[in-house]
């Protein structure tokens, strides 16, 4: 085994540190570079509710790598602006380049904040990171009443962590923040109905028209297009939540090839030598279906990035289809992955 | 006319607007005003944008109008190159400016009592006939008018604007705006002839007797086909026709499932369509991979938010249907592979791959071509033949509207001087001193300001309720002031410049620099600037013009007044003229 590499993974969540730990075991002599924007150490987003609403400690919250090793660095906060997959070189935005022989992204996915909301984007709170749920863990606590936009994923795991701390909340649902997947009226009526009973009002597809500092929290005019109405609510916060896209900006437009994701095929390859994706940023190549999938939730991430250390490494192993395909969304099942024909019975124990 | 280095020297420390030929300052603009640049109308867009912000809308509208005769229009279908261009929207600077809203601010804002600016040359006695109305045939027959030329319009269909009137659906560009400016190029004296084909109605010999030269414009009407079995099966539609049907009033089929096969303008415009006329399902599938869809971003979150799917990497392999009528379409999967022509990608199938979609309606919006036998085949004429000019996507090929127009105008300047044998104008670089920036570095900070638009349930409601409203005069001003005014050129001078690094310590962007040496292009032009980190070796500070944000914050802090700031145009001068002023 080579010991002059220098793997880079991009990305510091599950997909990167599963592979981070086969690349150690696997080729102990390499240099490993970890980069990742966020100022942090790696942890469980799906706990970051659970840490907000007290749960879990924010210690519990990490999980603890051993980085240690003499041959492995990890660089936090630091923004890769481009990829060179020629010439093998990363563009950090401080404008630093990073060479590298072989690389893996695995850099997730980020929040995908509707157009129409960007005017009221310095009005709007998210919790997409650790930074976020920490900075507004305690204006959360404070609130008593919520505004919440979108509901994707991430939103209704707020909802329920609202409805655990005995908040009120009007949920303004947008059924296409799931996209690709759009729910269908029968969906948005029986997550209204397992919701409303809990205390959320639920408004769907309201329109934002202005939002205004008022005694200490916020007034919103929303205008429902049916009706024609415009509606004045009161809250002490408001929280988006819109959906989610691969956090893929750096490769755009520099020869990679993106429809959805990052496209590689059953061996977690880009179409660069010495380049692997794998987690929510990339778009898989499903050899039996032949079909380019994309997945989320935390196994699929992990298996992947396995797989992608190994590959790298010189193995040449299938992507594994995770066993957990579902997410129970208030009753409703959401697949983790989409694109794809085959239908097992759904697991409402989502990983998330 | 003197050289571009004496009028250089002469104005090197001018202080009322001078003109330039010099390479460099062309080398400059170009370079330094990336919107104007990507503009194929080279459109003077910081120039406009900073009259919105100073609330002469009239005077935007006609800034607009000097290389686009329809800004009303562009300013709502525009494919926007110019906002790819913006670099407010390259990395760390947050999301490009809302170009094509203000352009279409100008348009919707500016006085009901403005009038047109046309500058008019005497008449020449000449006559053109231009076939075609659509936005290259408009904006020849406009460009001819001005030049003095008496034009005649021969047009097909029984309205004109081709493509823009019966392509392009309603609820993006309302007729009656369009219906006002194309009025507006008329009123210069044209005659307008509708529903006269040229080989049917009048033959192209008999135009030739009539007039000194002919233009054909007659775009790309001619309809890309899926070349599968079951494409004669009804519900199948090509995406042009179904557009024009559309935009006719009628109503063709579309059932529950609509599927549109194409990546660009009109594939949107078809699945957009559809949902308004009650699909309720409406998927766009297309050979290659979303991100490689011809249209902006824009288009793509509308298409969305109606809740209209967009599949990447499939191709159509046969249409299926039971009793003459469609059922579904099977299609195969693709991958994309390398091309001889990198970084180009082609679809290729995957073997085996077929899966079938249901479907009551396929629309094959797969672009247009030429259709050349309209004129020729009747005629038996050549594509060379003497006075005899062709200009829009009828040359180019499928393209799109502002495309059309600059080509239209270039077209028009070919024929100008087949007809005079004089050359009119000259492109040259005004500049202009500016003893302030006017621009604040909070004005950075400001969000791209979002269109409001109707709801979902209004748009199915009404077929051709406009979706988007437009700027209010309050979100004008506020998006007017995101633009870095990257037509303003910060320079300093290296006699008077101490090195005190004062400007390089407050600024924001990596814009200015210690230079050792410039690169030069072999035009002369500066290619670029040869840096170093070492004081002993820099010959000079200089600003990137190219990173700048015309902040102004180094303007503030020289203690020597050695930086000046210039206002440079890319303008067309009469070469007539005894001034350019």
């Amino acid at each position: 085994m080579a010991s002059n590499d220098h793997y880079v993974i991009a990305g510091n969540g599950p997909a990167g540190n599963a592979a981070l730990n086969t690349l150690r075991k696997n080729d102990p002599e390499s240099r490993i570079t970890i980069i990742s924007d966020e100022s942090v150490g790696f942890y469980s987003k799906p706990r970051l509710c659970s840490y907000i609403s007290g749960r879990i400690e924010e210690d519990e919250l990490f999980i603890h790598e051993d980085l240690s090793f003499d041959n492995t660095r990890l660089r936090l906060g630091q923004h890769i602006q481009s990829i060179d997959p020629d010439q093998k070189i990363i563009f950090l935005s401080h404008m630093e380049k990073i060479n590298y022989t072989k690389l893996i992204i695995a850099s997730g996915s980020k929040p995908s904040p509707s157009p129409y909301m960007t005017q009221f984007m310095p009005y709007l709170k998210s919790i997409t990171d650790f930074h976020e749920a920490k900075t507004h863990k305690q204006c959360i606590h404070d609130a008593q009443q919520f505004l919440v936009l979108g509901g994707d994923l991430v939103g209704f795991k707020f909802i329920d962590m609202l409805i655990s701390m005995g908040k009120a909340a009007t949920l303004i649902l947008y059924p296409q923040a799931f996209w690709p997947f759009v729910l269908d009226s029968d969906m948005v009526d029986r997550i209204t109905a397992s919701l409303e009973p809990k205390g959320i009002r639920i408004m769907v597809n309201d329109r934002i028209q202005s939002i205004q500092d008022a005694d200490g929290g916020y007034q919103v005019a929303t205008l429902n297009h049916a009706r024609n109405e415009i509606e004045e609510h009161y809250c002490d916060q408001v929280f988006a939540f819109s959906g989610m896209t691969p956090n893929i900006d750096f490769a755009c437009k520099k020869g990679f090839d993106i429809d959805h994701g990052i496209l590689v095929n059953e061996y977690l390859r880009t179409r660069f030598q010495d380049v692997y994706a794998c987690g929510s940023c990339a778009q898989i190549f499903n050899p039996i279906l032949k079909v380019y999938q994309t997945t989320i939730g935390w196994t699929n991430a992990e298996t992947q990035g396995e797989i992608a250390a190994l590959n790298l490494l010189g193995a040449n192993q299938v992507t594994r289809l995770a066993p957990q395909k579902y997410f129970d969304l208030e009753g409703v099942k959401i697949k983790t992955s989409w694109w794809d024909d085959t239908d097992e019975n759904p697991n409402p124990d989502g990983d998330f | 006319m003197k050289s571009s280095t004496q009028f250089k020297q002469d104005h090197s420390s001018a202080s009322s607007p001078y003109f330039s030929d010099d390479v460099r300052d062309f080398s400059q603009v170009e370079k330094s005003i990336p919107c104007q640049e990507a503009c194929p109308a080279k459109t003077n867009v910081p120039g406009y944008i900073r009259d919105i912000y100073e609330e002469k809308y009239g005077r935007a509208y006609e800034i607009n109008r000097a290389c686009n005769i329809l800004p009303g229009v562009l300013g709502r279908i525009c494919s926007r190159p110019c906002e790819e261009a913006c670099r407010h929207g390259n990395d760390n600077n947050g999301d490009s400016v809302a170009i094509c809203y203000l352009k279409r601010s100008c348009a919707d804002l500016k006085s009901p009592m403005h009038r047109i600016i046309e500058g008019l040359y005497t008449p020449t006695g000449k006559k053109v006939a231009v076939i075609g109305s659509g936005p290259a045939g408009l904006a020849v027959a406009h460009e001819l008018a001005v030049m003095g030329h008496k034009v005649t319009i021969y047009e097909s269909e029984e309205k004109p604007g081709g493509m823009l009137m019966y392509g392009i659906p309603e609820f993006r560009l309302p007729r009656n705006l369009l219906l006002s400016e194309i009025e507006n190029i008329l009123r210069l004296g044209i005659d307008l002839h509708t529903s006269t084909m040229i080989g049917k109605d009048i033959n192209l010999e008999d135009l030739h007797d009539i007039y000194d030269a002919i233009v054909a414009a007659i775009g790309c009407m001619k309809p890309r086909t899926l070349e599968v079995a079951g494409e004669g099966l009804e519900n199948v539609y090509n995406g042009l026709d179904f557009m024009k049907m559309v935009n006719a009033g009628q109503t063709p089929y579309v059932g529950e499932k609509t599927v549109v096969i194409g990546a660009g303008f009109t594939a949107v415009d078809c699945a957009r369509s559809a949902v308004r006329l009650g699909a309720s399902q409406v998927d766009i599938h297309m050979r290659k991979t979303v991100e490689l869809m011809r249209i902006d971003a824009h288009e793509k979150v509308e298409a969305q938010y109606e809740h209209i799917g967009l599949h990447g990497l499939m191709q159509p392999n046969r249409i299926i249907g039971e009793n003459g009528r469609v059922t579904g379409i099977e299609f195969l999967r693709t991958r994309l592979e390398q091309t001889d022509r990198s970084p180009y990608r082609v679809s290729v199938p995957i073997e085996n791959s077929e899966f079938v979609i249901p479907a009551d309606t396929i629309i094959a919006a797969l672009g247009q071509t030429p259709d050349k036998e309209v004129i020729f085949n009747r005629a038996q004429q050549s594509l060379t033949m003497e006075g005899y000019f062709s200009a829009g996507d009828f040359v180019s090929g499928s393209s799109d509207v502002i495309h059309a127009i600059a080509d239209g105008k270039r077209c028009a300047q070919e024929v100008d001087h087949y007809l005079t044998g004089i050359v009119r104008k000259k492109k040259m670089v005004r500049i202009e001193p500016c003893s302030t920036t006017d621009r604040d570095r909070s004005f950075d900070f400001i969000s791209r300001t979002a269109m409001d638009t109707i709801g979902l349930s209004e748009r199915k409601a009404q077929l051709t309720a406009e979706v988007e409203s437009g700027f209010n005069t309050e979100q004008a001003y506020e998006e007017s002031k995101r633009c870095y005014l990257c037509n303003l050129r910060y320079e300093i001078d290296p006699q008077r410049c101490i090195y005190c690094s004062a400007c390089i310590d407050v600024m924001p962007k990596d814009c200015i620099k210690m230079v050792k040496g410039i690169v030069f292009e072999d035009s002369g032009a500066y290619q670029s600037y040869e840096t170093s980190q070492y004081w002993n070796q820099a010959t000079a500070i200089s600003i990137d013009n190219s990173k700048c944000i015309r902040c102004g914050k180094c303007l503030e802090v020289c203690p020597m007044d050695c930086i000046s700031v210039h206002k440079t145009e890319l303008v067309e001068v009469d070469l007539a003229s005894e001034s350019f002023e």
